[in-house]
């Protein structure tokens, strides 16, 4: 089925801002939705055209777009960023992406070639579980204790959260927002998003990336440890690596000038 | 004394550490820079040990990859999260499930100095929670499970209502044949008659079956609509039939109408037929039995009145589902399909098919527009 670009950009509440020569679209990871990049986003809109959205199933996208099949891959995801790609006519673009969602980038790299040709990856994971002279710095007993945990808790859990409690301003008053009106993703979603970011191995994607990559990674981060960070740069055929001041798994939120300043000087 | 002293008696340095519930604070790099006995006790530490130590290591790894990806961007972007649900780890390694707020400390220009939590025990809340879970994914498994079982049924009930006709028609059609036999005795021409009449019994039965299959396998029933063909002798031809069957019970038939009705006659009759079929079921014998039909307004409306034991308020609910049968002596049993079916040639008229029932009558009201409604 192909959707018409209108209604991608509302399947997936595509917010575009700024001007510039070059488009910057920048993908949320696992836990959250658009409104972690703002920070960031909102330093980089008077020199770029800036591009945000939810993958469906999160934030203010439109549930009703979800499907476990689709959705159940990272290949899903893909299809998310290429169709709004297609719905933007986007090309020569930047895209940045957090977490599992700097693997979704480089394959959205390889599946439509042209659209992204600048690619800068935070806190990047190919593969959570250790392996064979791989080291993800997970166990398959942890990651099962982790999503046993997701699926028992609360968080996510405010599915019921009413869509017009989120505005569309720029840079919204985050101290006006209702309680937990971020991150508010279906508690089925989130538990499938957990499954395959934390199951997903795609180290042999990385060495298929054309595109100049950048690797932003943090200090101290339990997601994705310094050493995996290494790792995906070691393995991306054309890629710079840069160790950020910032610690945590999150650093567009704790060090948003940290990471504007790396990806202005990177692109 | 001002607002902030404690009153008297009351000592907040031994509330902060002795309070019936856990506080932790960090730094903005999370470690930890206070924690009160009361929690330190819950991990079996002493705070000494655990000042100057990262959060994470009296976090679950659960507990850590939630704080990473869902409470510190929440933190960050509106302060603070309340009602999370943690599990700490205490120092023999077991998890401790928890649930608290979380909190961080600004300055006056905003800079993040704590982040602060409190914390409460929630070891029978979570196994609550997590009961509720189990049972919940139970009972989505078993809807599943009962509904292809529904499925699989309706589907069977199909093949079999539809192959049975063959070898039904084939009957039907002996019998004609045997019945204009010259040489069958008397005898013979008995059985073949009350054959004759289990043969009609079978392809009611049949014909029920079918129209179950069909509405609940989704093609819903076929309604032929129409105005031209007037109904009150249709509605006259069903009540003599029942009487050809039923001699013996008094029927009061008033119809009391002439104008079109925009309807499928046949499904009417069929509706008529099997709500006066029930009253000489289950009405009393001495009691007559009325059936009126009438044009009120723009509707029409058939009401099948008997007197009689009133249904039980518990059957009344169930009246209308399919395979529903009352108490009748198992001979009078059908499928339990009459109600079910009625009530669906009504909804299929833009109608409804009504019952109340007391210990003066039980009466079943039909009623639908008479014409056509845009």
């Amino acid at each position: 089925m192909i959707l018409a670009p209108e209604a991608v950009l509302r399947r997936n509440n595509v917010q575009v801002s700024g001007s510039g020569e070059r488009t910057i679209l920048f993908a949320h990871g696992f836990g959250c939705d658009q409104h972690m990049w703002s920070p960031v986003a909102g330093q980089l809109a008077d020199r770029f055209r800036v591009v945000l959205f939810d993958y469906v199933g999160h934030g203010q996208s439109d549930r009703s777009g979800y499907s476990p099949e689709r959705y159940g891959e990272l290949s899903g995801f893909t299809r998310d960023v290429v169709e709004i790609g297609q719905a933007l006519d986007l090309s020569n673009a930047v895209f940045v992406g957090h977490s599992v969602s700097a693997i979704i980038g480089a394959l959205a790299t390889i599946e439509a070639p042209g659209m992204f040709t600048d690619l800068v990856m935070v806190g990047p994971s190919p593969r959570y579980i250790d392996d064979d002279g791989y080291r993800g710095g997970f166990s398959r007993e942890q990651i099962d204790e982790l999503l046993d945990f997701l699926e028992s808790n609360h968080l996510g859990w405010s599915a019921a959260m009413a869509p017009a409690i989120m505005g569309n301003a720029e840079r919204p008053e985050l101290s006006s927002r209702l309680e937990n009106s971020f991150c508010n993703t279906d508690p089925e979603v989130a538990r499938q998003f957990a499954r395959v970011t934390f199951l997903s191995d795609n180290r042999a994607d990385l060495r298929a990336v054309e595109v100049r990559t950048l690797v932003l990674q943090c200090s101290s981060d339990i997601i994705a440890p310094v050493e995996v960070g290494q790792y995906v740069h070691a393995n991306l055929p054309n890629s710079e690596y840069r160790l950020l001041k910032a610690t945590g798994h999150c650093p567009h939120l704790s060090a948003p000038e940290e990471v504007r300043d790396a990806i202005l000087e990177f692109v | 004394m001002s607002s902030s002293d404690p009153p008297a008696g009351e000592d907040f340095a031994d509330l902060f550490q002795t309070a019936p519930c856990g506080y932790v604070s960090t730094l903005p790099d999370g470690s930890i820079v206070t924690i009160n006995r009361t929690l330190a006790q819950w991990l079996g530490r002493v705070p000494e040990e655990l000042v100057g130590r990262p959060l994470y290591d009296i976090l679950s790894l659960g507990g850590r990859i939630a704080f990473e990806t869902h409470l510190a961007p929440l933190l960050r972007m509106q302060g603070h999260v309340h009602e999370i649900a943690i599990d700490l780890l205490h120092s023999s390694g077991d998890r401790i499930p928890m649930i608290g707020n979380a909190a961080e400390k600004r300055d006056q220009d905003g800079t993040h100095r704590f982040t602060r939590l409190t914390l409460l025990k929630a070891v029978d809340r979570r196994t609550y929670e997590r009961s509720l879970l189990e049972r919940r994914v139970a009972a989505e498994e078993e809807a599943a499970t009962v509904r292809e079982g529904i499925l699989l049924r309706d589907q069977f009930i199909a093949v079999l209502g539809h192959d049975l006709r063959n070898p039904l028609a084939a009957i039907t059609a002996g019998t004609g044949m045997l019945r204009r036999e010259k040489a069958l005795s008397d005898t013979g021409q008995t059985i073949v008659g009350e054959i004759g009449k289990s043969l009609d019994r079978a392809w009611g039965l049949i014909d029920d079956l079918l129209d179950l299959a069909r509405g609940s396998l989704g093609g819903g029933f076929i309604v032929q609509r129409a105005a031209d063909e007037p109904l009150a002798p249709v509605l006259e031809h069903v009540v003599s039939e029942i009487r050809a069957i039923a001699p013996d019970r008094e029927i009061e038939s008033p119809i009391a109408f002439d104008e079109a009705v925009y309807c499928d006659c046949g499904r009417i009759a069929q509706l008529a037929s099997n709500l006066l079929a029930n009253a000489v079921t289950h009405g009393a014998v001495d009691r007559p039995i009325v059936f009126e039909a009438s044009t009120p307004g723009d509707r029409f409306q058939l009401e099948v009145a008997n007197g009689g034991e009133p249904i039980p308020e518990a059957a009344l609910t169930q009246l209308f589902q399919p395979f529903f049968r009352g108490q009748a002596r198992p001979s009078l049993q059908g499928l339990g399909l009459g109600l079910y079916i009625s009530s669906e040639i009504a909804k299929a008229h833009g109608g409804t098919l009504e019952v109340r029932s007391d210990k003066a009558e039980t009466r079943f009201t039909f009623t639908m527009p008479r014409l056509p409604v845009d």
